[in-house]
């Protein structure tokens, strides 16, 4: 008897932990507690944030180690790479005091010229997505610098994402290559309008709905569309012309765009306090 | 020290390890997953249910920095952490690698039931071409780190008379 009981046991509570997972899920699915469910995630991360930045600071010596053990043939030609251009660098050195301010006035001149008057809050990119299913980062800013969900992330390129998760001191930023991600854009020479979406980390994104009349170039620039409604402010850039071509048969063109910015080295990011007109 | 501090010790641990070392190791955009980890560990080191209990413990810490539904992570790693432990009550003597050969099948499953339950619960995009690549890459990355885990697993579980792992 006391042997069955034993072998029973493990699956009641098996029974009772799905059936709680299955709770939360349709609690979070449903949005009954969906505000409650965003406080505690929100919490949990900003009790985990000064944890994490202690943690970092002894442990990312140690992550540096393996990802560069991982990356070692990059590095090796990355290292030779930097040789070969720190040579005719050398040679470019009498030249760059005078280059470096001509440099950083063109920059401050360009400095998010496209943002406008929009209040901004800049932010350091703290870590990583959490998953391997989803494409985002966490920034160092949250409700307590102005920060809210459903804001617009920008760098000095262009477009990077939006914000989707936030508490007090962190906030989550899907970034515009995520699947899940779709943003109003406009084609800068024809100003016809379509909808970018996100296709994967390495994958450029697709755009849909222009029409197959419309003369699409390579490398065209295509930025945010703005319209009534858009989560997005108008003239953002979001990307360049990869591809373009019209299946037989097909109403609409195939349209591929790269982000203008790159995702993979991004360190810092501004926060426009932004919200569509109702 | 009794099991019961040390085991969320060892979950908090694995958290930091997670948040602050393995997200920045990645092989094509694919990183591994300590938490996963956790679970299969458990369940190799403690049985069906402490695999099933550590396995939803972990889940649910995971569940809290990602942005899918609350519970997807903690049904999934509950699951594998219970099945470990179920075949691993078959198992009639330790070898070195046993614990990475089940970490590699176990976190691939892993992967692969977060996917698919993902998209039964609405994020479709789970569910997309590279996902067995991704299982593949979080299985191989997980079976590297599945010895010193079981390890750690075992000083968190305490002894056990029957226990077949850590040796």
């Amino acid at each position: 008897m006391a042997v069955q009981r034993r072998a029973v046991r493990p699956r009641f509570v098996l029974l009772l932990l799905v059936l709680t997972a299955i709770t939360l899920l349709t609690l979070d699915e449903r949005g009954t507690g969906s505000h409650v469910i965003d406080r505690v995630r929100g919490d949990a991360r900003d009790a985990f944030a000064p944890v994490r930045d202690a943690t970092d600071s002894v442990l990312q010596p140690v992550g540096n180690f393996f990802e560069g053990v991982i990356h070692y043939g990059d590095l090796k030609a990355e290292n030779a790479r930097l040789r070969e251009q720190n040579q005719s660098l050398r040679g470019q050195a009498s030249q760059a005091q005078d280059a470096i301010r001509e440099r950083q006035a063109l920059l401050d001149q360009l400095d998010l010229t496209y943002v406008g008057d929009i209040p901004k809050v800049r932010s350091r990119i703290v870590s990583t997505a959490a998953s391997n299913f989803e494409l985002s980062v966490e920034i160092d800013r949250g409700t307590s610098n102005g920060v809210a969900k459903g804001m617009p992330v920008v760098s000095g390129a262009g477009l990077v994402g939006r914000v989707v998760e936030v508490s007090h001191h962190r906030a989550t930023v899907l970034l515009l290559t995520d699947p899940t991600f779709s943003v109003g854009v406009r084609l800068s020479s024809s100003q016809d309008v379509g909808v970018a979406n996100g296709e994967g980390s390495r994958s450029p994104m697709d755009v849909d709905l222009i029409s197959r009349d419309t003369k699409v170039s390579k490398d065209e620039v295509v930025v945010t569309s703005g319209l009534q409604q858009s989560v997005f402010p108008p003239g953002i850039p979001v990307g360049k012309v990869v591809d373009a071509h019209t299946p037989p048969g097909a109403l609409q063109q195939n349209v591929t765009i790269d982000p203008v910015v790159d995702l993979q080295r991004l360190e810092f990011v501004t926060v426009l306090q932004w919200s569509p007109k109702s | 020290m009794t099991a019961r501090l040390r085991v969320p010790l060892v979950l908090l641990l694995v958290l930091m390890v997670q948040k602050s070392v393995l997200e920045d190791i990645h092989v094509h955009d694919v990183r591994p997953d300590a938490l996963l980890l956790l679970a299969v560990c458990a369940g190799l080191v403690g049985g069906a249910e402490v695999g099933a209990v550590v396995g939803f413990a972990a889940g649910l810490l995971a569940d809290m920095f990602v942005l899918a539904p609350l519970g997807l992570s903690a049904m999934v790693f509950a699951l594998v952490g219970f099945a470990v432990g179920a075949l691993q009550a078959g198992l009639l003597r330790a070898a070195w690698w046993i614990p990475p050969a089940t970490a590699l099948v176990a976190c691939s499953m892993g992967v692969l039931l977060y996917g698919v339950l993902g998209a039964v619960v609405g994020q479709t995009q789970f569910v997309r071409p590279q996902l067995l690549t991704t299982a593949i890459l979080v299985a191989l990355m997980d079976a590297a780190l599945a010895i010193p885990l079981v390890r750690v697993t075992g000083w968190a579980l305490g002894p056990r008379e029957k226990r077949v792992y850590p040796r």
